[in-house]
């Protein structure tokens, strides 16, 4: 068992080696960074993020406190769609057009590795700002290219958690213990109860967006892909094969509404619409918003699969990090921007937990004040705490750089299997398709 | 001289028709054609150039990029791999699927529709003609992602139209326009029909007013009905607008991106994606591939100038009939 | 009977046409009423007229959106784009038709292709030509300048077809008359024949005008700078947000459809006499 292990690194560790020789993925630090001890604190930094609630104030908390320490930089933070960053850098990358770019660009877990590797040398190599001693590993193996060099400052968990309301889980006839343990089967059962007594549903899913069966396939461990990013694993995924069959069944059994897009998703619980959200714990901000439910929820682990043996409470959703575009003429400013405020600041990302509900992914946070604090909103929970904890719990697995364009294939796999398809059919197209998307 | 200049300008009078084939006997070449001739190619020359530098010259462009593969700046040559690859892709074909659903049923019936609309209006005793006529172009003056975002916002699951639905006590549940494939796709086709009718019937409404009323009148006395006018005196009047609009309608349908792009963003599960909308996710949502874009470019073009020569086919022969 | 027939059929004739004239119109009326309320309002499906309009107006003007900044980067790019494009088509549509010959009558049938060809397949050849020129350093004409996203469109088979047609209808003795009196093909192009022409002129322009106002997918690639955005970017973006605010962007949405509205109504006969033109 051990030797196994132990070759199998060794293999990896020569496979990326052998990969590193003949293609590096982040740029070479050639612009003088803050290594030299003479980093410019003066110019205009430009960042985009999106998600007004969360990503986008973090950043501009963040431009506060470095501007008060540097007054003579401003930081410029821009709020804009995801896909809109996604098809920029994507346009600016393929054209060499750095024009318009920021200098600081909000990336999303799932998607960083097609950029290091359709697009090396693109954005900086930040391994002298992130140290990676003091963030947690599952967070720093996303963004290091085949080289060995991360390429980005580690923001936020995705942990996931179930959101519930109280009130609508009692009325059905359930307490706060049966939800601390449950499985999906019995969140069905009990999203039956919710239906029948309250008249409300369970949750919303979007048909557009497999969150769902992505959150619960790697709580098991399992990807669309393999350790390499590269190998299809979806014709014999059990637990993704489990994870369709809940997600028809949830719809089945008529307690999901179907949603379009963040908008709709969020209006459906500030509004009252369903019972409970499970979800990335970035969504904290949101539902506290509707601050006449105050005290009405409460957050439970997430449900785990019934029926697959590796299956746990503990996945991610999401969660993001913040990287420096190489071309900026102003790459030394921002990643001394970066190394004072994400990768370092401790008091910034407490005082971001109690603000927006950051769970930050920098170890030595988790013992910080705001983590131990109970949160009103949740009926005096320690919110934080509980999910830092479960942070620590999640299975790595590695996302590889093709996440999006095979969701864009299960998205109609799914749903013809909500429609009544064949799955064993079903998964088997689907690994084909994604086989020849990867290829291609 | 004189005499030559007056050739030329026959040729011109006749040019009407077909007269291109017999352009030799006219066009001798004499010192005054020479340098007419000149000025021809010059007049010609930087409108030619343009079209050349900008849909041809990148036409071959995309034929040897669709030879190619690889991620954002990594291409490197791959045969026949991406049009193999066509076959297996079911967004692809779910892409074709919904153009051509667009296709058969918002394009034949916006034709109707302002057919009828134009038959209408057509009437010369109808008080208020002005209004209506106005009325229904309107829709032409938005711009497509405009209008798109109204109908985005009419047409929301829990938005006004649904409201009023509710509110009439027609529907107990929303219609979920934006999640449920099928409503996704009627919405799409409600949009473009809402959008194009009133600037189809501009072409026919005029086409109208050049058919001799007498026809009509004649069909009168014959004790036709109006759907007897309609259908055999008004559409083969209008064969070749019809032709001409169903033609442009079929090049747009097919390049259809801007209202999916605003309204449903191609969802649910591409439910309503189009080509022009896959072709721009390949290359800039998803982790870039310009070489299997290239290749689904290409099927799209050869989709369109098959169908193109189809409704040539048959919209010509019968006016040669 | 027969009279109590005609009666009932011009009756439902009324309405048939009064319902669809109303679903025409309606979108336009729940834009300018969105336009007056709050984004909450709006999603309430809100039917009357709120009192939300100067705050709408202020957020669509806000510094951080940068709107003038697109209603200015598409009025340029709108008019530049008409201005060459009836230039250079209306020679070439002159040209073809004036100074027939076997030869140019191919040239022109070769290039009507080019009106069947969907503009997607362009997209990324285009793309790439234009990225091509900001990495050999020519940024001012490479990808996100106004060249970029006036050049490929100031040519386009549909307008040279368009003014090859309308100038069947120019009188050749004038063209005759002039060559007599010694005008250079030039100058008879500037002096005799747009002065004749000004009505295609005029429907060529609101048909191009149009297209480049409304323009979205080339723009969409091919710009990328925040004050390089045209209004059709700025809407979407506005639209594919996390919480669109629909109070401010039907608000934008009136404004950007103003000046077609306008050219619209202004020339809605040269409009629908060009446009025949073409088919005929």
């Amino acid at each position: 068992m051990k030797k196994s292990g132990w070759l199998r690194r060794l293999c990896a560790g020569l496979l990326c080696a052998s990969m590193a020789a003949c293609c590096s993925s982040c740029a070479d630090d050639d612009r003088g960074g803050t290594g030299n001890g003479s980093a410019p604190t003066s110019g205009t930094l430009t960042v985009w993020a999106w998600d007004d609630n969360f990503n986008v104030r973090a950043a501009r908390a963040a431009a506060d406190a470095y501007q008060r320490a540097n007054p003579d930089a401003t930081v410029q933070v821009v709020s804009m769609a995801q896909d809109d960053i996604v098809a920029k850098l994507n346009t600016a990358f393929s054209a060499g057009n750095y024009k318009g770019l920021p200098d600081i660009v909000l990336i999303e877990d799932y998607r960083i590795q097609s950029y290091l590797q359709s697009y090396p040398g693109e954005l900086a190599d930040l391994s002298d700002v992130t140290d990676p001693q003091a963030f947690m590993d599952y967070k720093l193996k996303v963004m290091t290219d085949t080289d060995g060099r991360i390429c980005g400052v580690p923001f936020d968990s995705g942990v996931c958690a179930l959101f519930y309301r109280t009130d609508y889980i009692e009325q059905a006839g359930y307490t706060r213990e049966d939800m601390n343990d449950l499985t999906w089967e019995k969140y069905i059962e009990i999203g039956r109860a919710v239906r029948e007594k309250t008249g409300h549903a369970m949750l919303t899913l979007d048909p557009n967006d497999l969150s769902q069966i992505r959150m619960m396939m790697q709580s098991a461990g399992a990807w669309y892909v393999g350790d390499d990013g590269q190998t299809v694993t979806i014709r014999d995924n059990t637990a993704l094969r489990e994870a369709i069959l809940l997600y028809k069944q949830m719809i089945d059994a008529g307690i999901a509404t179907q949603v379009s897009g963040w908008d709709p998703f969020v209006k459906a619980f500030q509004d009252g619409a369903v019972a409970t959200v499970p979800t990335g714990c970035w969504i904290a901000p949101s539902i506290s918003q509707a601050a006449d439910q105050s005290g009405k929820w409460a957050v439970a682990p997430l449900p785990r699969m019934g029926n697959v043996a590796d299956a746990t409470h503990y996945t991610n959703l999401g969660g993001c990090a913040w990287y420096v575009v190489a071309h900026s003429p102003n790459a030394a400013l921002a990643k001394d921007f970066l190394s004072k405020t994400f990768a370092s600041d401790g008091a910034l990302l407490n005082q971001l937990a109690a603000d927006i509900g950051l769970v930050s992914t920098l170890k030595s946070v988790s013992t910080m004040s705001n983590y131990s604090a109970g949160v009103e909103f949740y009926g005096g929970q320690a919110i934080f705490q509980d999910f830092a904890r479960w942070t620590e719990q999640i299975p790595p697995v590695n996302y590889g750089q093709f996440t999006y364009d095979i969701e864009e294939v299960m998205t109609g796999t799914v749903q013809s299997v909500v429609n009544g398809a064949d799955l064993d059919a079903a998964l088997d197209s689907a690994q084909t398709q994604a086989e020849a998307i990867i290829v291609g | 001289m004189q005499e030559e200049i007056d050739l030329s300008g026959k040729l011109k009078r006749n040019g009407g028709g077909r007269a291109a084939k017999t352009p030799g006997k006219t066009m001798r070449a004499g010192p005054l054609e020479r340098r007419l001739g000149m000025w021809g190619w010059g007049f010609t020359a930087l409108g030619t150039f343009l079209i050349l530098m900008f849909v041809f010259y990148p036409m071959v462009q995309a034929l040897i990029l669709s030879f190619q593969t690889g991620r954002g700046a990594n291409l490197r040559f791959a045969g026949t791999a991406n049009y193999a690859r066509i076959f297996t892709d079911d967004i692809l074909w779910k892409a074709l699927g919904n153009t051509f659903i667009y296709l058969i049923i918002q394009v034949p019936v916006m034709i109707l529709l302002a057919l009828v609309i134009s038959t209408l209006l057509n009437d010369r005793k109808l008080r208020f003609r002005g209004l209506f006529r106005v009325a229904i172009f309107l829709p032409c003056v938005t711009s497509l992602v405009s209008y798109s975002l109204i109908m985005k916002s009419i047409f929301s699951n829990d938005g006004l139209f649904n409201q009023i639905l509710m509110g009439l006590h027609l529907i107990d549940s929303p219609i979920l326009w934006t999640t449920d494939a099928f409503w996704a796709r009627a919405l799409i086709i409600l949009s473009i029909t809402w959008r194009w009718t009133g600037y189809n019937m501009i072409f026919y409404l005029s086409g109208l007013q050049n058919i001799d009323p007498s026809i009509y009148e004649a069909a009168d006395i014959d004790g036709a009905n109006a759907w007897h006018k309609f259908w055999h005196i008004t559409v083969p009047m209008l064969r070749p607008i019809i032709l001409f609009t169903t033609i442009t309608s079929t090049i747009g349908t097919l390049q259809l991106f801007d209202e999916v792009m605003n309204i449903t963003q191609g969802g649910p599960a591409n439910a309503t994606i189009t080509i022009s909308q896959y072709i721009y996710n390949l290359c800039f949502k998803y982790s870039p591939n310009f070489g299997y874009a290239a290749a689904v470019a290409f099927i799209v073009v050869l989709i369109i100038l098959a169908l193109s020569f189809l409704q040539l086919r048959i919209g010509g022969d019968r006016r040669d009939a | 009977m027969r009279n109590a027939k005609t009666v009932t059929l011009r009756v439902l004739k009324y309405i048939l046409l009064l319902i669809l004239s109303l679903i025409s119109v309606f979108p336009f009326l729940w834009m300018i009423i969105c336009a007056t309320n709050t984004a909450v309002d709006v999603n309430r499906g809100k039917l009357t007229f709120g009192t939300h309009l100067i705050e709408n107006l202020t957020a669509l003007f806000s510094p951080d959106l940068n709107f003038p900044r697109a209603l200015l980067n598409s009025a340029v790019v709108a008019v530049i784009t008409t201005v060459l494009a009836l230039l250079i088509s209306s020679m070439a549509g002159y040209g073809f038709e004036v100074f027939r010959s076997r030869g140019r009558d191919r040239v022109f049938n070769f290039l009507l292709i080019s009106m069947m060809i969907p503009f997607c397949a362009l997209m990324i050849p285009l793309y790439r030509m234009f990225s091509a020129l900001n990495r050999a350093g020519l940024t001012a004409i490479g990808l996100d300048t106004y060249v970029s996203v006036i050049v490929p469109v100031i040519a386009t088979a549909f307008l040279i077809f368009f003014f090859r047609q309308n100038t069947k209808s120019f009188p050749r003795d004038i063209l005759e008359a002039a060559r007599i009196d010694g005008l250079n093909e030039l100058s008879i192009f500037f002096r005799m024949y747009m002065p004749v022409m000004k009505s295609t002129y005029a429907a060529g322009a609101i048909i191009t005008f149009m297209n480049s106002w409304n323009s979205y997918l080339w723009p969409l690639v091919a710009l990328q700078s925040e004050n390089m955005r045209t209004v059709p970017l700025v809407l979407s973006a506005m639209g594919s947000s996390y919480t669109p605010d629909y109070g401010m962007i039907m608000a934008g949405i009136i404004i950007a459809t103003l000046p077609t509205a306008l050219i619209f109504f202004v020339m809605q006969k040269q409009f629908v006499a060009g446009m025949l033109g073409s088919v005929k």
